[in-house]
């Protein structure tokens, strides 16, 4: 019998038509406990007819890939100063069934600067990325995150002590290392009758643990003002008498590797003058007495105020005003 | 006739309980299927050549290699016609991409069935609804189709599968 007209035609329509996928997806590997079941059917005619006949069933048990893998979910260095910071790491089980990891925060890495303290290590309890003292669970000795399943990924923390006598622009590295609970080793390596459903566990190509490092570079930004003042006299001179225009001049210098954030300069207007209306300079350019239309704001009852924001290191700001001697 | 049938039916009676695994006749058929899977192992010798060895299933996850078989017999005195063997795929496993590609297969749990050559011509749309051309991973079934097994004939059809 020659069914291969039918078949192709059957494939030609086949062409056009969209399927819809029956097999479900999986993303990476199936879960450690499925059952593979295979069974043949064979249907055939002989002198009573058209019969059918099945294979015995074959079950091959899908054992539990011991895989994992660790990020650091800082988009770089941390700045950080004496005193606590934070570094955020991805813990993710790569493998097929659900594991808990053993974390180890190693703060002591080869080309430190300098060394931190490791406080905790935590875990993003309310999922929302950023530590939240009080509400993140602190992992107790033996650190060890809960069970993760497939897939699944979880956001760590590591808070650190940043020691007294740091300079500005020191580096150093702490790393996150984690390890599969039920045990790691070179790939291949078998944990008999301890995968999901009593199944073996075998490492993965990852060895079953994984670290990652998180930076820290220390940055000391230090602020400095310097007020100076000019005076021109109504006769082109430089007297204080009244009728006299003093120009004050502040000059914000801000050192250091990191920055200053809410930089605001303030002033008073002395006591036997006036502010004189729409003075307020930043940087050679004009800004209004107006609150909120530009960084500057001023009046004879409040004096001046300029909003730098957040300023990096390096930077010098020069901001003037003009008071009138009363 | 159908007294020597008998007979040779009571007779594989008594040697299916004998090895049952290999025999699986149901009453009054004269064909037998028997399935087995094994693990297909990869080596490495010392002069850095590759070889595989089928295995009994050990250790098994996601990536690994099977071969799934099925063993037929005509144990009959007469031979059976239009002889098909229809193999789901567990759902857990896809056709391995190397399969022959001669194999008759479908794609669509049975429905059309062509040659996995035969496949490059058809595209299938995928998650997002973008067409693709199939590969061996989107089939479901595979089939053999033999045109008659002589009396005492016997044989063996094999697919690789691959754990998803």
């Amino acid at each position: 019998m020659d069914t291969q007209n039918i078949k192709n035609s059957l494939f030609a329509v086949s062409v056009v038509t969209v399927f819809t996928l029956s097999a479900p997806a999986y993303a990476d590997g199936v879960s450690a406990g499925t059952l593979i079941e295979n069974t043949a059917t064979a249907t055939y005619e002989d002198g009573d007819g058209p019969q059918t006949v099945d294979s015995n069933t074959v079950v091959v048990r899908v054992d539990e890939l011991l895989d994992v893998t660790v990020t650091s979910l800082d988009g770089g260095p941390i700045g950080a100063a004496p005193g606590e910071a934070i570094l955020t790491y991805e813990v993710t089980n790569q493998g097929n069934g659900p594991e808990a990891y053993e974390l180890t925060a190693n703060p002591a890495v080869a080309g430190n600067d300098f060394d931190t303290v490791i406080v905790n290590i935590a875990v993003d309890t309310n999922g929302n990325g950023t530590y939240d003292a009080g509400v993140d669970e602190i992992l107790t000795a033996p650190e060890t995150t809960q069970v993760l399943e497939a897939d699944e990924a979880l956001t760590v923390f590591v808070i650190v002590t940043v020691p007294d006598g740091v300079t500005d622009g020191q580096a150093s590295d702490v790393e996150l290392t984690a390890e599969a609970a039920t045990g790691t080793g070179a790939p291949g390596t078998v944990f008999a009758g301890q995968g999901v459903d009593g199944g073996d566990a075998i490492v993965g190509t990852t060895g079953a643990d994984d670290s990652a490092t998180g930076s820290l570079i220390v940055g000391i930004t230090t602020v400095d003002l310097t007020k100076s003042v000019s005076v021109l006299d109504p006769f082109g001179g430089d007297s204080a008498v009244p009728g006299s225009i003093a120009t004050f001049t502040i000059v914000a210098t801000v050192s250091g590797s990191g920055s200053v954030d809410d930089l605001i300069v303030t002033d008073a207007i002395p006591e036997g003058t006036t502010y004189s209306d729409e003075t307020i300079t930043l940087d050679g350019g004009s800004l209004t007495d107006v609150s909120g239309d530009d960084a500057g704001e001023g009046s004879d009852s409040s004096g001046i105020s300029v909003d730098l924001g957040t300023v990096a290191g390096g930077t010098v700001r020069t901001v003037t005003f003009d008071v009138t001697i009363d | 006739m159908n007294t020597f049938k008998k007979m040779v039916a009571a007779l594989l009676v008594v040697s299916s309980s004998a090895i049952p695994l290999t025999a699986h006749a149901q009453s009054g058929s004269p064909v037998a299927l028997s399935g087995d899977v094994m693990a297909v192992e990869t080596s490495v010798d010392d002069a850095g050549n590759t070889s595989t060895q089928l295995v009994e299933p050990g250790v098994i996850v996601p990536g690994d290699r099977l071969v799934f078989g099925t063993d037929y017999a005509n144990s009959g005195d007469e031979p059976v016609e239009n002889f098909v063997v229809t193999n789901p795929l567990p759902s857990a496993v896809r056709l391995a991409p190397d399969a022959d590609p001669e194999l008759t297969v479908s794609i669509d749990g049975g429905e059309t069935w062509g040659t996995i050559s035969s496949l490059s011509a058809v595209t299938i749309a995928d998650e997002d609804g973008a067409m693709r051309p199939v590969t061996n991973a989107d089939v479901t079934h595979v089939r053999w189709t033999l045109a008659s097994i002589a009396p005492g004939e016997s044989g063996r059809l094999e697919y690789p599968a691959i754990i998803r």
